[in-house]
This record gives structure tokens, C-alpha cells and sequence, in this order.
């Protein structure tokens, strides 16, 4: 499978302090929606951390590095099986949600964890508002 | 018909998808994303979660290929993967800085795989870089592992042919090691 690379920004997003801004507003944003959620980052595709909120959580870095491979293998398997284009990841267990999707135009993933007091409806939601806020303030 | 898994490791940008992509015979699974370090190796995507491929040799026995992704950060993807492989093809670029102790560190890395599977060493792009050469890093393994010979080759990814002399090797090498391994004890001399 040959996914045609996303266009590479002059700077990194991981790098690039407007992206960096825009991340943080985006997050600070998502957070004051929901007080479920108890951890959220932004990754370059690559799995580079942008940014990240509630970082007492989790390991960031590590965090972003596996987000950005669950967020291939599963573009992978709906490439596989010829579902188009991959929307979204839920990974649902018994303490928490983790929900994940692409800020479109951009090779950026939007991550976030929810504890169970949030249905995974307004988690979803709430995750997709997040990602089209960091769309518009990076465009 | 007999079944082999080897894994592909060693560097971003030491030709791991690439030499996959040679071998297989199936449409090859990847999980390429832009590749923003630019600065550890100048190419537009790198594997963040796997390479997939198969490849029937001898028309008996099928290898499953699967690349790992070269950058440590995602070496949680080694240990789920080196844990059902039984043959290690690891990959280093010549032009690599200090090529050769990096080799070393990428077969630490792997030595719980190293230690019950097969190893080949794959050198590439000694074209870019025609030293160290394959005499150094032989070198370089003897004096780390004395009591273990691990076959060191020059190659070039894009190369079919001569990725699957490499292929061969280690799957020669594992079934080697399975013929010499020790047979189970019957349940009989248990009890």
C-alpha cells in the first residue's frame, strides 16, 4: 500500500511555534468542554508530540509514538479492506476511552483520552469540534 | 508447507521498506507517515507502525516479512514483533555515523530474538559510503559475540536477487538452529 504523503510544512509542526500556539488553545479549548477528558495531545503523523494537556497522565512522548502507529495500522486496514478513508479510532476499555483523528489538510493526529463518565458519543464529538478548531487556526 | 517470520530492522532510512517491497509477493502492507526529521534521514515518509509482506521459497516454505519502524521511539513495536519472529535481517546504511557501533546498538536491541533465532547482517549503501567495510564489522560482531558466527553481506535493497540470497541465508540459519536445538523431553520421562 502506497499512501501519498501528506505536504510537509516548512517547519515541523512539532517545531513550528504557531502550530505549537494553535495546539494550545486547541486543547485548552477541548478541555473546557469536557471535564472528562484526562489527557489529550496533538502528533505529527510521524509521531512527534506537539502538544500535550494534563501531562501527569502519561508519557507524552511515548503516547504520540504509539498513537502515530495505531493511527497507520488502522488507515492501513481500511485501505486493506477497501472501506475508505479511516475517520476515526476509538479505543474503548474499562477506565477510559481513547478517541483519535486526522486534523484535515494536515499530517497532524488529534489524540485524546476520556474517563468513563463521558459517553463515547459526546466524546467523539467533542474530539471532532477539537480537530476542526486546530484546522482553522492553522490554515 | 512449512512457515518462517523474520523481521527487518536496523536504522531510519537503511532500506527496510525498500528491500520488503523487493521481496514480496504480495501487495506489501505499510504505514507510512510525512517524515518530518529531516535531519536523521532526508526522505518524504518513514514507517511508523509496520511493514507487511510474504514470499514462498522452495515452494514449501512461506517467509512472513515484517519491517519494524527504524527510529527508537517506537520500539515498543519491536518487542511485539521480535516476539514472533525467529529470524532477525538487520539492515544498517553505510553512511551512517559510526555505522558500526551503531549495528552493535540496533543488535543489543534485538538480543532476546538474537539469542533463540538466526541473525544476517545486511550492509547498504556502501555505494554512498564505501567504508567501514564488510571486514570491520565482522570484525566488530566477532569481538562482541566470540562464540557466534553471524554472516555480514553488502546489498542493495532494490535488488531482489540479492535481498533473497540474504533471505535465504537466515532461513538456513533458523532452520538450523531448530534441527540443533534440543529435542523436548517425551512426557513419559517426566512423570
Amino acid at each position: 500500500m502506497n499512501l501519498t504523503p501528506a505536504p510537509v510544512a516548512a517547519i515541523a509542526s512539532h517545531l513550528n511555534p504557531v502550530h505549537i500556539e494553535a495546539g494550545n488553545r486547541t486543547l485548552a479549548e477541548m478541555q473546557d468542554l469536557a471535564s472528562s477528558l484526562t489527557f489529550a495531545s496533538l502528533l505529527t503523523d510521524d509521531g512527534f508530540e506537539i502538544v500535550h494537556l494534563n501531562g501527569t497522565h502519561a508519557d507524552g512522548g511515548r503516547f504520540a509514538s504509539m498513537s502515530s502507529s495505531v493511527q497507520a495500522l488502522s488507515d492501513a486496514v481500511a485501505h486493506e479492506l477497501k472501506i475508505g478513508t479511516n475517520e476515526y479510532v476509538i479505543i474503548a476499555s474499562e477506565l477510559g476511552h481513547v478517541i483519535q483523528l486526522r486534523v484535515q489538510g494536515h499530517p497532524i493526529v488529534l489524540a485524546a483520552l476520556f474517563d468513563t463518565h463521558e459517553t463515547l458519543g459526546k466524546g467523539l464529538s467533542i474530539a471532532r469540534i477539537a480537530a476542526r478548531r486546530m484546522a482553522e487556526l492553522i490554515a | 508447507m512449512s512457515e518462517h517470520v523474520v523481521l527487518f530492522a536496523g536504522p531510519m532510512g537503511s532500506g527496510k521498506t525498500t528491500a520488503i517491497r523487493s521481496l514480496s509477493e504480495i501487495a506489501v502492507v505499510s504505514t507510512e507517515a510525512t517524515n518530518t526529521d529531516r535531519e536523521t534521514a532526508d526522505k518524504e515518509t518513514t514507517t511508523v507502525a509496520l511493514d507487511y509482506g510474504e514470499i514462498t521459497i522452495d515452494d514449501v516454505t512461506k517467509v512472513r516479512l515484517y519491517g519494524v519502524p527504524g527510529q527508537k521511539r517506537f520500539d515498543f513495536m519491536w518487542s511485539i514483533l521480535a516476539g514472533r519472529a525467529r529470524g532477525l535481517l538487520l539492515l544498517i546504511n553505510n553512511d551512517a555515523p559510526d555505522s558500526v557501533a551503531l549495528l552493535l546498538e540496533y543488535l543489543n536491541d534485538f538480543r532476546e530474538l538474537h539469542a533463540r533465532g538466526a541473525v544476517v547482517i545486511g550492509v547498504t549503501k556502501s555505494d554512498v559510503s564505501e567504508t567501514p567495510s564488510v571486514a570491520d564489522y565482522s570484525a566488530a560482531l566477532t569481538a562482541a559475540s566470540p562464540d557466534q558466527l553471524i554472516p555480514v553481506f553488502t546489498v542493495d535493497p532494490r535488488n531482489a536477487e540479492e535481498m533473497r540470497t540474504l533471505l535465504l541465508t537466515l532461513v538456513a540459519s533458523v532452520e538450523m538452529r531448530e534441527l540443533l536445538a534440543p529435542a523436548p523431553t517425551p512426557i513419559s520421562e517426566n512423570i
